[in-house]
């Protein structure tokens, strides 16, 4: 997947406005693979709205979403179980964990479907993350920045032509911040990925190509 | 994978009922295949039908009636009659009673006493595929000719505790009957012959004194007029015994079915209606317990909603969720199959050994077992279904 594409989109709830002062919504806009976007947004514009557009659980907008010319409406259950395991990675906000496995079995989980990271990548993972010694803790029992940084070795457990985070560090602290942002930069790079980060304010800190204002 | 979808899955698995499914099942089933099975097991009583084979054989004969004797209107069946029953589609196929057209003597020697019964005898034939007794002897020769006979089971009976128990004679099995020599004198055309004879079987189907057609035939040619007379009497093998339409046609002809055939066929009936009954309960029961394990998934996948959208969301296809559901209630329903074969065959053991005592061994579980899977098999298709269709509906929803 090389280019995912935005054409006059607008969500179903925001019907009817002209012009929202948006450089997303109702615009033509064009994510490359390979470059680093940050989408700023106050809250309520959308921005949870757009990640779910754009990985296939919500149709509820207008204009059209594409992935290189082909409309993302038509593709099947198939083809979109294949996009979430080697094209698109996603942070969702709201980390969607599974709180009664521990914190090694939710990324397992995810690795189990992908086979893309050996035991001990995940292991080092945990450990740059600073919750090698919560590997075995129940989700439930963890913090929610400790959450956070689980959600976050579980995205990067696949192959992906594009990265999507939905507020990665709201909850982490600026030395935290600077790791994620580095380890997500250099997974990025080495595959050769475009990174599409969302911010209410707390921004990840990578070097972006472009700030788009939702 | 397995393991941790599992873990994941379980939660919410309600074992009371699950439990609640697999008892309800278990009785469902298994009235179904005992009833299945004791209907096979029992039929063959009812029947009478040593064969084993599943249809019931009538002689009919025409209402003697006081003017139509006087008349001289005959009793015999026409060939338009005939053709008329063979066109009723209760019937598979019609045979002909020829009865001998000469005069018989049948001598009975008493061992080397040089005393000897004789009495006055007639012999009647039908095609041997309406025959219930094989032997090798049931054949005829005219270069050799002697007669092999076969009896209606009745007249041993009736010798055995009529006669012989108020005259105090021995009773005789069937295989000493068949070692008296008889002795028939057979005379007509101005042709008097003697024939050996023997008795080479019993039949409990036909009550007459049968002789092979082969031979009946060529009586008739030697001693009669050959054998052109109209029947008097016809087998007729029905393949829905006890049907009602059997009784109407036989009054509306005015026709009489020999013996308590019609009975034993009344009797079949009922108890194919009942078995029916039970059946239905049985089917009943099993859907009921369809539906609590229907209602019982869809309330498991409701509570899990949130835990399955979210695995949809990790790039698992909604097929590799449903699975672990799949896999559970195909465990579920084979342990209620084997189980529900097992209790019949233990509960068929009862019943059994009262069936031995009619002299009934038993038809085989093959029946009974092809029903079974074939009930589960359709409730684990209808379960396999529904669950995939509703994990194919959360799919789009996962917000």
């Amino acid at each position: 997947m090389q280019r995912i594409e935005l054409n006059n989109m607008l969500p179903a709830v925001f019907a009817g406005r002209a012009d929202t002062g948006s450089e997303v919504w109702l615009r033509n806009l064009t994510l490359e693979r390979g470059k680093k976007y940050l989408i700023s947004a106050e809250s309520g514009t959308g921005k949870s709205s757009l990640c779910s557009y754009i990985y296939g659980f919500r149709t509820d907008y207008s204009g059209v979403l594409s992935f290189d010319g082909t409309d993302v409406r038509s593709l099947d259950v198939a083809r979109w179980c294949e996009v979430r395991c080697r094209h698109l990675a996603y942070l969702p906000q709201e980390l969607r964990l599974f709180p009664e496995l521990t914190a090694m079995e939710n990324v397992l989980l995810k690795n189990d479907i992908t086979g893309f990271k050996s035991m001990r990548d995940i292991v080092q993972l945990f450990e740059m993350l600073g919750i090698a010694d919560k590997q075995n803790s129940l989700v439930d029992k963890m913090s929610i920045g400790q959450q956070q940084r689980v959600a976050i070795i579980r995205t990067l457990c696949q192959p992906y032509d594009f990265i999507m985070l939905d507020e990665p560090v709201s909850h982490l602290d600026n030395a935290n911040n600077a790791i994620v942002a580095s380890l997500i930069a250099d997974e990025a790079e080495r595959q050769g990925a475009g990174v599409i980060a969302t911010s209410v304010g707390n921004n990840v800190m990578i070097n972006v190509d472009k700030e788009l204002k939702l | 994978m397995k393991g941790l979808m599992w873990k994941l899955l379980r939660r919410h698995v309600s074992a009371a009922q699950l439990g609640g499914f697999a008892v309800a099942n278990l009785i469902g089933l298994t009235i179904v295949i005992l009833a299945v099975q004791f209907y096979g097991d029992v039929r063959p009583i009812f029947n009478d039908d040593e064969s084993f084979i599943k249809r019931d054989y009538l002689v009919i004969t025409r209402k003697v009636t006081g003017m139509g004797a006087l008349m001289g209107s005959g009793s015999e069946f026409s060939g338009d009659a005939i053709a008329d029953l063979e066109r009723q589609d209760w019937v598979t196929k019609v045979g002909k009673f020829q009865t001998s057209e000469y005069s018989i003597n049948a001598t009975v020697g008493l061992g080397n006493s040089g005393r000897s019964m004789s009495t006055q005898f007639f012999f009647e034939s039908i095609p041997d595929e309406f025959i219930d007794v094989n032997s090798s002897d049931w054949r005829f020769n005219p270069q050799r000719p002697e007669v092999p006979v076969i009896v209606s089971k009745d007249y041993l009976s009736l010798y055995n505790f009529g006669f012989a128990a108020a005259q105090g004679m021995p009773k005789l099995s069937e295989g000493m009957m068949s070692m008296i020599p008889l002795q028939f004198t057979l005379t007509g055309n101005g042709i008097s012959d003697v024939l050996p004879g023997r008795i080479v079987g019993f039949s409990s189907r036909l009550n007459t004194i049968l002789v092979p057609e082969e031979f009946m035939q060529w009586s008739n040619r030697r001693y009669g007029n050959g054998g052109t007379s109209a029947p008097s009497r016809l087998i007729v093998e029905v393949n829905t015994p006890g049907d009602v339409r059997i009784a109407d046609y036989m009054d509306a002809k005015g026709y009489e079915v020999g013996g308590d055939k019609m009975n034993s066929g009344k009797a079949n009936y009922f108890l194919s209606v009942v078995i029916g009954i039970v059946i239905a309960v049985g089917v009943l029961i099993s859907l009921l317990s369809f539906f609590v394990l229907m209602l019982s998934i869809y309330l498991l996948l409701q509570k899990n909603t949130k835990k399955l959208q979210d695995l949809l969301m990790l790039g698992y296809h909604p097929r590799q969720v449903a699975a672990p559901y799949i896999r559970m209630v195909v465990a579920i329903n084979g342990v209620v199959l084997v189980a529900s074969i097992v209790l019949m065959v233990v509960a068929r053991s009862f019943y059994m050994g009262m069936l031995h005592a009619f002299g009934v061994n038993g038809s085989s579980l093959a029946a009974a077992i092809v029903v079974a899977v074939a009930i589960m098999g359709c409730i684990t298709a209808g379960n396999v279904i529904a669950i995939r269709s509703k994990i194919n509906q959360l799919w789009r929803q996962t917000d």
